[in-house]
């Protein structure tokens, strides 16, 4: 069974979203998802099922193959890359497996960066609101130090504090844990879920982990292309 | 070796093909370059040489005369006296239709026998025929392909003493059997029967020289029967200056060759390391499942063979072709100041070829080595990356300004001492080169982190900057070519403008006479011809001058050697105008010494030749034998690059007739003349006269000698631009490469909003940035590079001097096309970023 919700609120919307990468055959069938506003939501799943697709496909960084994607109340189908680019800096922020520093960078420049792409702040203000973010990462003294001088639950914090700090409507993370170690992992899963809670921001998250899964509003699985509504399903048994 | 091991490892060319074609390219270039250049040296080198053994055969010794020649009587006098072993010559320039100069050798067929091949057969038919039919000549053999003429063919030939039809005979055409290597046979020479050549040339009844052939007990008595007028000189004396002047030429332009090749090396470097870095998870892979170092080193350097062959032989292919282009130009611009050479076609000689083979195949191996080696000794997948290589970079960074430092003080050192004449002073400019480009990667690495810390506030550029300097493997090398490149490009604006200015400023002081009236004949063509010396009165009251000053040239014995003498009688207060660079007292004084003493003055490139200053004595041979004269000034002057000897006419001929033939006439016109009135009287005159003349404006002689001037340097704007092309694919190559390493980082910026614009922005600001540093670099060592080419190379090779000149045109011209280049180059890197799929580049391995 697939899941539903009022349009008009959410945050993210898809309706019969299809996607297969070229040779590959078909990815994500049929999909449908609405997330409302500053709703949390987690997507399990074997590897290879969708998950990360269907995340990339909300972002936009993939065009859907059939159905519609909405971000925001705006469907990503009509937009260019350009815009679609605007609408995602606006509205999206992305934590990754591999948290996707940026090298060159300090982490009060990387939390920095989506201000500087996606807001009109000066200088001064784009680096008081990053360590601000920053601090409330509890980084605030690892501000200057490049990724690679950081341990990888620092990095996640940083790549976290990157994803919120220009207040997004939503928050996409894909495996935000996968490439911690158990303590660090819970640690960095708590912080994640005490800034979106405290921004009010949406959150799809992408895990394999029943248990974290479990500490969101809503679970859905995704098996074989087709997410299902874990809780409905159980309701409906 | 496993074949799925290569496979694993080959598969990557049907993935990748653009990387790859570039790694190929760089090496055809390469090769191409080095090949071609060293193709039109040696075919050149070969016209030269044996265009020089066939004047001079197998003689030992060259009877000389005066410039005219001298009587053909003395031949015979000489054959009846039982010197047997002696052949006559008539010999001198000529003009075919099509413009291109050709070397016209008079033999008497029935004496050559011990001399020359080419002639030298009585009882070859063709031969025979020159003897038996006035006006027939034997062109080269390897002439004939491609000039649409055939054996019996009527062809016009232009000379000094005007124009005549020749009957043309092919050898082969009237042999029974044909030549083992007729391509070789006759060379560049054109034979005729000495009667033919001495109508042809104007000298009816006089020879230019003869040859003999002694041992050392024969040379004093042969010398002592000789006349008075004529002398016996050497062989070797004659021609050796000529071939150490054309060699300089050609150690220039294998130096340019040499430089294309350092640059080329720094492009199969940047490429065949990306090639390897770029698959490092295959490594990681095939280290995985069991492959062991020795297999991975094998994997890699088979890769690197295979582009260094497949490019090798391409690049050969290329360069046989690029030959064919720059051959030409050699040729003529040896014919311009050397001799008549005719190259008709381009043979790799084998030992050449393999060591050019050797060159393209080792350097793609050798710069494959490091990254085979760090693949093969990785402790574990995962220490395989770029990161390593970067460390490893930064950590090399002292060593290599360290190694700069040495070179630098070699080279300075070197220079200062002047050890190994012209091949040390190259050597001394490419240690400095060297240097300077090895301590380029740190001063790289300062100015990129000084600009990140400029940027600190602007995270795009900065993120821009920082990645340069993270991958400074990468962006080094490539800056490094681009800078050899633009350096090598403003170095030869400096001395090719220098030089350029140096000779139009010196036309001007030089062509002091508003009319000459000169021989009419081509250019090439007009050193050997003469006019009657009593025009010089009936010229001046036709063109109402104001005086007349005349100029002769010849080859004359001397101490020294057999020099050019140049014999003029000049206007007055004609030192005012002459360019002395060293002398003693006043112009007056000066001018009395060279009237009323045996003085001289000589050229700049002749007192370096041959080293002599104010104050040393020549013993030079005059009309009436040979006497002592002491040098009393030195002049610049480039009309030769073997050097002139300057003497006053009332000195040559100083106890003697004087002169019955001049080479020119100068007229100067008084104040407010009708030139072109005087030119039409003039013409109107000579058209009368029996011998050929005409006349010409100093603007007109300005014109030919300018581009004369640039013909020779044709070549070396060619090879600038096949340098250019070089840097630019080699920073193409590395952008390109650097851009696909980061791909990860691109599309992250990407998922975090920055558009696609962004991105071309970012690696055009990239490109920018190395180009503008490689520009900038490359003016500081461009100008250093210029002048050491003008104070030390040319003055070694040539002995001209020139007034530098610092190109701020050509300079800015320069930093606009590194830039420009660099632009340019970034731009396919720009647009495949701008383009790729997020997802995929997401999901790379960091």
């Amino acid at each position: 069974m697939t899941e539903r919700n009022d349009p008009g609120a959410s945050v993210l919307a898809m309706h019969g979203v299809a996607f297969g990468y070229p040779g590959e055959g078909r990815v994500l069938h049929d999909v449908e998802l609405a997330l409302a506003r500053g709703e949390r939501v987690a997507i399990v799943g074997e590897s290879g099922s969708g998950k990360s697709t269907l995340l990339h496909l909300a972002a936009g960084l993939e065009p859907a193959d059939a159905g519609t994607v909405e971000l925001a109340g705006q469907a990503l189908a009509g937009l260019d890359e350009a815009a679609r680019t605007r609408l995602r800096r606006a509205q999206v922020g992305i934590v990754f497996q591999s948290f996707h520093l940026i090298p060159t960078l300090t982490a009060l420049e990387n939390v920095m960066l989506p201000l500087e792409l996606a807001t009109e702040l000066d200088a001064a203000q784009r680096r008081e609101r990053a360590g601000a973010q920053l601090a409330a990462v509890g980084l605030a003294d690892k501000g200057g130090r490049e990724p690679e001088q950081l341990s990888g639950g620092e990095q996640q914090r940083v790549a976290i504090a990157r994803a919120l700090v220009h207040r997004p409507a939503l928050i996409l993370a894909d495996e935000p844990t996968g490439n911690l170690d158990s303590r660090t992992g819970e640690a960095v899963f708590g912080l994640l879920l005490e800034q979106v809670r405290a921004t009010g921001c949406a959150l799809l998250l992408v895990t394999h982990s029943d248990d974290l899964a479990g500490r969101l509003d809503r679970v859905l699985r995704m098996q074989d292309g087709h997410l299902q509504d874990l809780a409905a399903e159980a309701s409906a048994t | 070796m496993s074949s799925l091991l290569v496979k694993a490892w080959l598969r990557d060319w049907r993935r990748r093909p653009l990387q790859r074609l570039l790694t190929l390219v760089g090496v055809v270039i390469a090769v191409a370059v080095v090949l071609a250049v060293d193709l039109a040296n040696q075919s050149a080198q070969r016209a030269f040489d044996r265009s020089m053994d066939e004047v001079a055969g197998t003689a030992t010794h060259q009877i000389l005369g005066p410039a005219q020649g001298f009587d053909e009587t003395h031949y015979r006098d000489l054959r009846l006296a039982g010197w047997r072993d002696t052949a006559p010559i008539v010999e001198g320039p000529a003009r075919l239709p099509d413009g291109r100069t050709i070397y016209v050798l008079g033999v008497d067929p029935l004496a050559e026998g011990p001399f020359r091949g080419a002639a030298s057969d009585i009882g070859d038919a063709p031969v025979q025929r020159l003897v038996t039919e006035p006006g027939t000549i034997l062109p080269p053999s390897g002439w004939w392909a491609g000039s649409g003429m055939a054996h019996e063919d009527r062809l016009a030939l232009e000379t000094a003493a005007g124009r005549f039809e020749v009957t043309l005979l092919e050898r082969e055409a009237e042999r029974d059997e044909p030549a083992s290597n007729p391509a070789e046979e006759g060379g560049s020479l054109w034979v005729a029967d000495i009667a033919t050549a001495q109508t042809l040339l104007g000298r009816p009844g006089r020879l230019d020289r003869i040859d003999v052939r002694l041992d050392d007990a024969e040379i004093d008595a042969f010398a002592e029967r000789l006349p008075d007028g004529l002398e016996l000189v050497p062989v070797a004396a004659r021609d050796q200056a000529s071939r150490e002047l054309a060699q300089a030429f050609r150690i220039n332009l294998t130096a340019m060759s040499l430089l294309a090749l350092l640059i080329a090396a720094f492009l199969i470097y940047n490429t065949q390391t990306f090639a390897v870095l770029r698959r490092r998870e295959v490594l990681a892979s095939l280290r995985l499942v069991g492959a062991d170092r020795r297999a991975l080193f094998g994997v890699v350097m088979l890769e690197a063979l295979l582009v260094g062959v497949i490019g090798t032989l391409l690049g050969v292919l290329v360069g046989m072709g690029l030959a064919q282009v720059l051959v030409g130009q050699v040729a003529q611009t040896v014919t311009d100041h050397f001799f008549v050479v005719a190259v008709t076609e381009v043979t790799p000689r084998p030992l050449a070829l393999l060591a050019v083979i050797a060159l393209g195949v080792g350097l793609s191996l050798l710069a494959a080595l490091a990254p085979a080696w760090d693949a093969a000794r990785a402790a574990s997948p995962g220490s395989l990356g770029r990161g390593r290589l970067e460390r490893r970079a930064r950590r090399g960074l002292r060593g290599l300004a360290l190694a700069a430092v040495v070179l630098l003080a070699a080279g300075g050192v070197m220079l200062l001492l002047g050890t190994g004449g012209l091949v040390g002073s190259f050597v001394a400019l490419f240690l400095l080169i060297t240097g300077f480009v090895l301590v380029l990667p740190l001063v790289l690495a300062g100015v990129l982190r000084g600009l990140a810390r400029l940027g600190r506030g602007q995270t795009l550029p900065r993120i821009g900057v920082r990645s340069l300097e993270r991958s400074l493997s990468r962006s080094a090398p490539a800056t490094s070519a681009l800078t050899l490149a633009l350096a090598a490009a403003i170095s030869v604006s400096v001395m090719v403008g220098s030089f350029r200015d140096s000779v139009e400023q010196w036309l001007g002081q030089a062509l002091t006479s508003d009319l000459y009236v000169v021989p009419a004949a081509p250019a090439a063509a007009r050193s050997g011809a003469r006019l009657p010396a009593d025009w010089r009165d009936t010229l001046a009251r036709i063109a109402d001058a104001e005086s007349v000053s005349t100029g002769s040239s010849q080859d004359t014995p001397s101490d020294a050697g057999m020099i050019d003498l140049y014999v003029v009688e000049p206007h007055p207060v004609w030192l005012d105008y002459l360019p002395l660079l060293r002398a003693e007292g006043t112009g007056e004084e000066l001018d009395r010494r060279l009237r009323e003493t045996d003085a001289v003055l000589v050229t700049e490139p002749f007192a370096a030749h041959h080293d002599v200053g104010v104050g040393d004595r020549l013993d030079i041979r005059v009309d009436d034998g040979r006497r002592m004269f002491e040098v009393a000034g030195v002049y610049r002057d480039y009309g030769s690059p073997q050097g002139t000897v300057l003497m006053l006419g009332e000195r040559f001929y100083a106890g003697t007739a004087g002169a019955d033939e001049v080479g020119s006439f100068g007229l100067r016109l008084p104040d407010g003349a009708d030139a072109d009135a005087v030119i039409e009287r003039l013409e109107a005159w000579l058209a009368e006269r029996e011998t050929a003349a005409m006349v010409t404006r100093p603007g007109d002689i300005e014109q030919e000698s300018m581009a004369i001037f640039d013909r020779t340097f044709a070549i070396t704007h060619l090879l600038r631009v096949i340098t250019l092309l070089v840097a630019f694919i080699a920073i193409l190559g590395a952008l390109m490469a650097l851009q696909m390493e980061r791909a990860r980082e691109f599309a992250t910026l990407r998922s975090l909003g920055l558009l696609p614009g962004g991105v071309r922005g970012l690696v055009v600001f990239q490109g920018a940035v190395l180009g503008a540093f490689a520009a900038l670099a490359a003016i500081p060592l461009g100008l250093g590079m210029g002048w050491l080419l003008i104070e030390v190379i040319n003055r070694e090779a040539f002995g001209w001097g020139m007034d530098l000149r610092w190109p701020g045109r050509e300079i800015a011209e320069t930093v606009a096309l590194g830039v420009g280049a660099a632009l340019l180059a970034a731009l396919i890197p720009a647009w495949r970023m701008a383009r790729m799929r997020l997802v995929p580049a997401l999901r790379e391995v960091p």
